[in-house]
């Protein structure tokens, strides 16, 4: 057909040429290319599948965190330290607000308005349209970030996102603040309890795994999710009683205060027989709820600091020091509070016994330096006892005492009692830890045994025997002389008690861990007794201001001198300290606290026995009652203790005075009638012994006021006859028995020239000041 | 001849009465490509449809959809209508076919819908068009017609490459000024394969040939917008959420069909990674829904279809029929290929839509027009 075409009208038909090219045409564009194509294809579909699969995938899933929620904090009764709860992250999406063409101005107002920032700054934040996630406030509470909620609806903006979060909350602000420690805005733990436990109290944060679309939002219809649950973090109970708690930092507090402390205090409360740590603290502390707020003095110093970069310096220096823990990350020459460990080994070792002598002329010559060691009293205690020794906290008898024992034995006994681990060589300096369950613990500073065990030179063995130049952490001290006063066991000291998962069950117990037995039980009665008299020995113990009345308290006072820093900067500085025990009979529980730099402007002795016994006493006359120890009083006591005033209204004038005269109050009367009407101080206030009560016979107690006299000095009768001249009153906020001649008042608690109502009654402090020194 | 001889008296205006049949296999052809091509807009497009609220769809996830099946029925009434009007009807009106498109070239610089950045499109209130789909077509009826009044001069440079020439150099310079490099190339490939198939000597080819790629190193060279096209063909992971977020997109969706695809609708790149997803790259979600096996079994009509065209072609009697046929189904590989050869990064990426795939309703409605045309040029071939 194709012929008979072509011999018709050969150009109007395709020719061959034409065809020819047609058919190259229909192998080219028809067959080749497409085979060509589809090996284009076999190469990405089969041979490079699973690189562009899994590159896919790998853009097409979000995962999203879902948070644990983080363990609380209690302690030993359950109280809450630490908690989490639900907050929100604020943050806008650019991108959004220009897709969906939002007014970028109104939101940079609105938010600025709720969430009380700049909105300038928010309104740059906006034009950064690339982004879809710019965060504008982290850690907003619920209320706040609901009218976030509010506004973005009444709005219906898709550029304002909300995502929720949790806070770190301390209910007590500052309390053991160092003990708890806090979490960075990541919820990660920075410091203390947080920190050391951080894994058991974050948990484990689960996931959903979503297929997304190129907008981050959900791919739709497609069944492409997988969850992971989140793993609630476990909960945490503490051996802090934050009762306890609460009086070691009260009383430490007041004690910065009334003594000028320029370098920081830090104070420890531990259940001797098992090494709990009751309370421990660190000051001046800081509010966990506002962990990197300084103190105002750091802020003034900072607001007058022009320089950047020393600005910076200050307020980091600042922090670090508030933020540390001196209780466990400083380490300190102890002082005479060693001579408990001395004394023990000495005991132990039966180099000595209580019926031994040693006379003390003021000084004594070492093997090895060219001074002699002296006492701290100049004169000399003359002949005494063992006991009598330490409770001068003389330090001839003590050297004596140390040499006696020798470098060898005391090295041994230094190391059992937790202070150091031998080093493996003879010539590097030992260092240990009392291995708390709590970060930062520093590591003790110890002789090595070449120098120590020198017998040429006795010098170093002589100083570690009232507690000189060695350093040692105040933990390791409390744990060691736990050991010497609870029957010879060195328990390791530990923090929490408890770990409880989510549903109430114990994941971990902390048991009581005796790391080995030191000395003897019966040492360790000894100890207890010869401790309670260097307190409760009115006329012979330095610890006499550690007293309170109606228990049996033991103790040690020490005063170090930071000699390094007095051979570098000839100043004198001290760390004033007393560790104390109770009851002296059956110890329970041991009281370290450590005073760093005394200002010596405040007319104060500077010794631990004017101001580490006093806070100590202060502390035990607290914790003691809340322990539930019973006050037993001696006939002496109750006769010389403050009282709490009866109620004498509707009495004859012969009845009330009966009744105060029982009580060893005395009476004076106002008016003429025959009953009392009204009576100053009123029911149920505390006087001191023998004040004169008010009362008034006919008519109303008077309301006049009076100017508060200057009672520092006096002693506490001239202060109550004084106090009694204006119609006030006086009461002892010491435990101390003030019936000599040498226990004088130190503060008042309201200032002298303060202007009072008749019948107020100002508490006192009173410190035994006979036989100042520096023991 | 058949024709003729069972043409009617009175029938004569019009033109169908009396003639063949059209060629079933490229009609069945057709109509099934077309099928599973709008079938993929709906899968492809939805997502984007539905995420797109403040625009054009308004979250109506099947709007796409519905407007190419609109397109695409009234696209079968179109090639119905196309295939009765016999190839003389076409010829006769193929010079004032080319002035139209020429004319609408003209203006479309300045009366076009701007599109990032180029003014390709104009608006006609229901649907857009680009006036380049007709030059496409317009070409190869007026280069077909000029061919066969030229007939033994074709080897002559004077007329068998000079006329060719200045027309493609006029309506390339017009898309230019739009500018529309990827229509360019398609109006010089089919300008070149109709003088090709039209007897210009072969030698002209290897000139021509020399000039495209000493144009194309002077674009290079000189335009940056087509040397980083190069660039990231060659690497397109050199700037994963830039320029080479296109073909990066378009590889993970080819990459992850393996063998077998996600299947159909399961599709995860549509979900707004890919661009033109329901257009230039609709290819791409087909491999990735249907896998390999579905994408060279789609390749594989195509190539029937192409290898159908030509066969209709070849059986023309009458030159015209014959250059058309030819030109139409080359037009078509082209765009195929290429097409195909853009989602696979085979070639530099360029805006290329795959025929009876892509969403867009009239350059479905004048491709459906051109398959119209080969089939009542098949109309005449008997014994089919």
């Amino acid at each position: 057909m194709a012929d008979r075409s072509r011999r018709k009208n050969p150009s109007r038909t395709p020719n061959r040429m034409m065809l020819r090219r047609t058919l190259f045409l229909m192998i080219v564009c028809g067959i080749v290319a497409f085979i060509v194509l589809a090996l284009k294809l076999f190469q990405i579909q089969i041979l490079q599948h699973e690189m562009y699969e899994s590159l896919a995938v790998e853009q097409q899933v979000r995962e999203t965190v879902v948070r644990a929620n983080r363990g609380t904090i209690y302690d030993r009764n359950m109280k809450i330290l630490a908690m989490s709860a639900s907050v929100d992250t604020i943050f806008i999406s650019p991108a959004e607000i220009k897709m969906y063409n939002e007014d970028p101005e109104l939101i940079a107002l609105k938010l600025a308005e709720i969430l009380d920032l700049d909105y300038e700054s928010i309104l740059e934040k906006t034009k950064k349209t690339s982004s879809w996630y710019v965060t504008i406030a982290t850690k907003v509470e619920q209320e706040v970030s609901d009218k976030v909620r509010e506004f973005k609806n009444e709005y219906n903006l898709k550029g304002v996102k909300i995502e929720p979060d949790t806070k770190r909350y301390y209910p007590y602000s500052s309390l053991a603040s160092h003990v708890i420690g806090f979490v960075g805005v990541d919820n990660y733990g920075l410091a203390g309890i947080e920190s050391r436990y951080d894994k058991e109290l974050s948990g484990v944060s689960g996931r959903i795994v979503r297929a997304k679309n190129s907008a981050g939002t959900d791919m739709l219809f497609t069944k492409f999710e997988d969850y992971y649950d989140a793993q609630d973090g476990n909960d945490v109970v503490l051996t802090i009683d934050s009762t306890i708690q609460y009086y070691l930092e009260k009383h430490i507090e007041q004690a910065m205060l009334d003594y000028d402390v320029q370098n920081g205090a830090a104070g420890i409360v531990m259940d001797v027989n098992t090494g709990a740590i009751l309370g421990m603290c660190s000051l001046g502390n800081f509010d966990l709820n506002n962990y990197q707020d300084v103190s105002d003095e750091v802020k003034a110093i900072l607001a007058e600091t022009e320089d950047k970069e020393e600005r910076t310096r200050i307020l980091h220096e600042a922090l670090n020091r508030q933020w540390r823990n001196k209780a466990i990350s400083d380490t300190y020459e102890p002082g005479s509070t060693f001579k408990i460990i001395t004394m023990a080994m000495a005991l132990e070792e039966g180099i000595v016994n209580l019926n031994d002598h040693f006379y003390c002329g003021g000084s004594i010559p070492v093997l090895g330096r060219t001074e002699p060691v002296k006492c701290w009293r100049a004169g000399g205690h003359g002949s005494q006892t063992l006991t009598q020794a330490m409770q001068h906290s003389c330090n001839v008898a003590l050297v004596n005492i140390g040499l006696r024992v020798g470098a060898e034995t005391f090295y041994k006994y230094a190391e059992a009692f937790g202070f150091f681990n031998r080093a493996d060589s003879p010539d590097v300096t030992p260092t240990g830890k009392a291995g708390i369950d709590l970060g930062g613990e520093s590591g003790s500073l110890w002789w090595s045994e070449n120098v120590f065990f020198n017998e040429q030179n006795l010098s170093q063995l002589a100083a570690a025997s009232f507690g000189q130049t060695f350093n040692i952490t105040p933990l390791q001290l409390i744990t060691a002389v736990s050991a010497v006063c609870n029957g010879g066991n060195l328990m390791k000291p530990y923090i929490v008690g408890e770990v409880i998962d989510s549903e109430g069950n114990i994941v971990k117990k902390n048991e009581p861990t005796v790391v080995r037995q030191v000395i003897s039980k019966e040492t360790s009665e000894i100890m207890c007794k010869m401790l309670e008299q260097v307190v409760g020995d009115r006329n012979e113990g330095t610890g006499r201001n550690a007293y309170v009345a109606g228990y049996r308290i033991a103790g040690k006072t020490g005063t170090s001198q930071k000699v390094a820093q007095e051979a570098a900067q000839n100043i004198k500085e001290y760390i004033v300290s007393f560790i104390g025990f109770a009851p002296a009979d059956d110890p329970r529980i041991a009281v370290l606290v450590l005073l760093d730099t005394p200002s010596n402007e405040t007319g104060i002795y500077i010794s631990g026995g004017q101001m580490g016994a006093p806070t100590v006493g202060k502390i035990f006359a607290d914790v003691l009652p809340y322990m539930g120890i019973e006050a037993v009083y001696t006939e002496e006591e109750l006769v010389h203790m403050d009282k709490t005033v009866p109620n004498l209204k509707g009495m004859t004038l012969e009845e009330a005075r009966a009744v105060l005269m029982n009580m060893n109050l005395d009476m004076r009367v106002i008016g003429s009638g025959a009953v009392v009407a009204d009576q100053l101080p009123h029911a149920n206030a505390v006087v001191a012994a023998q004040s004169q009560i008010i009362v008034y016979a006919d008519g109303e107690a008077s309301e006049d006021t009076e100017t508060v006299p200057d009672l520092t000095g006096l002693t506490y009768s001239v202060a109550r006859q004084r106090m009694g001249y204006y119609g006030l009153f006086i009461k002892n906020s010491s435990g101390i028995i003030a019936d000599s001649e040498s226990v004088l008042v130190s503060k008042q608690s309201i200032e002298p020239g303060t202007m009072v109502k008749h019948g107020t009654v100002v508490e006192v402090t009173l410190v035994d000041n006979s036989n100042l020194g520096r023991y | 001849m058949q024709y003729e001889n069972t043409r009617l008296a009175g029938y004569t205006d019009d033109a169908s009465i009396g003639r063949g049949s059209v060629d079933l296999p490229l009609a069945l052809l057709t109509l099934l490509l077309l099928t599973i091509g709008v079938i993929m807009v709906l899968s492809a497009s939805f997502a984007r449809a539905y995420y797109d609220l403040e625009n054009e769809t308004g979250g109506n996830a099947v709007y796409y959809f519905y407007r190419q099946l609109i397109f695409a029925l009234g696209g079968v009434g179109v090639m119905f209508i196309a295939s009765k009007f016999p190839l003389s009807f076409y010829r006769r009106f193929s010079l004032p076919l080319l002035l139209v498109a020429l004319g609408l070239l003209l203006i479309v610089p300045f009366v076009g819908v701007e599109s990032g950045g180029a003014r390709r499109w104009i608006d006609l209130g229901f649907t857009t068009f680009q006036p380049s789909e007709i030059a496409k077509i317009a070409i190869i009826l007026f280069f077909a017609n000029l061919i066969c009044r030229l007939k033994g001069k074709m080897s002559t440079f004077k007329y068998g490459i000079l006329p060719f020439a200045g027309i493609l150099a006029l309506v390339v310079g017009l898309l230019v000024l739009e500018p529309h490099f990827s229509a360019s190339i398609i109006i010089i490939a089919i300008g070149a394969v109709m003088m090709f198939v039209g007897g210009a000597r072969l030698y002209w080819f290897v000139g021509g040939a020399v000039v495209v790629a000493a144009v194309g190193a002077v674009l290079i060279a000189f335009f940056p917008y087509a040397s980083t096209r190069i660039t990231t063909w060659l690497n397109p992971f050199e700037n994963p959420t830039g320029e080479g977020w296109q073909i990066i997109q378009s590889l993970y969706a080819v990459g992850s069909g393996g063998l077998m695809g996600l299947g159909l609708g399961q599709s995860r790149q549509k979900y707004l990674y890919l661009p033109e997803e329901h257009n230039d790259f609709i290819f791409s979600v087909v491999c990735e829904e249907l896998g390999f096996i579905g994408a060279v079994l789609i390749l594989c009509l195509f190539a029937l279809l192409i290898v159908r065209g030509y066969w209709i072609a070849m059986h023309c009697r009458d030159r015209y029929s014959f250059l058309v046929c030819t030109g139409i189904t080359t037009l078509l590989a082209i765009q195929v290929i290429l097409n195909v050869a853009v989602c696979t990064n085979l070639v530099p990426c360029t805006g290329i839509s795959l025929p009876f795939f892509s969403y867009g309703g009239t350059a479905l409605l004048i491709q459906m027009a051109e398959m119209g045309i080969i089939l009542s040029a098949s109309r005449d071939i008997p014994g089919k």
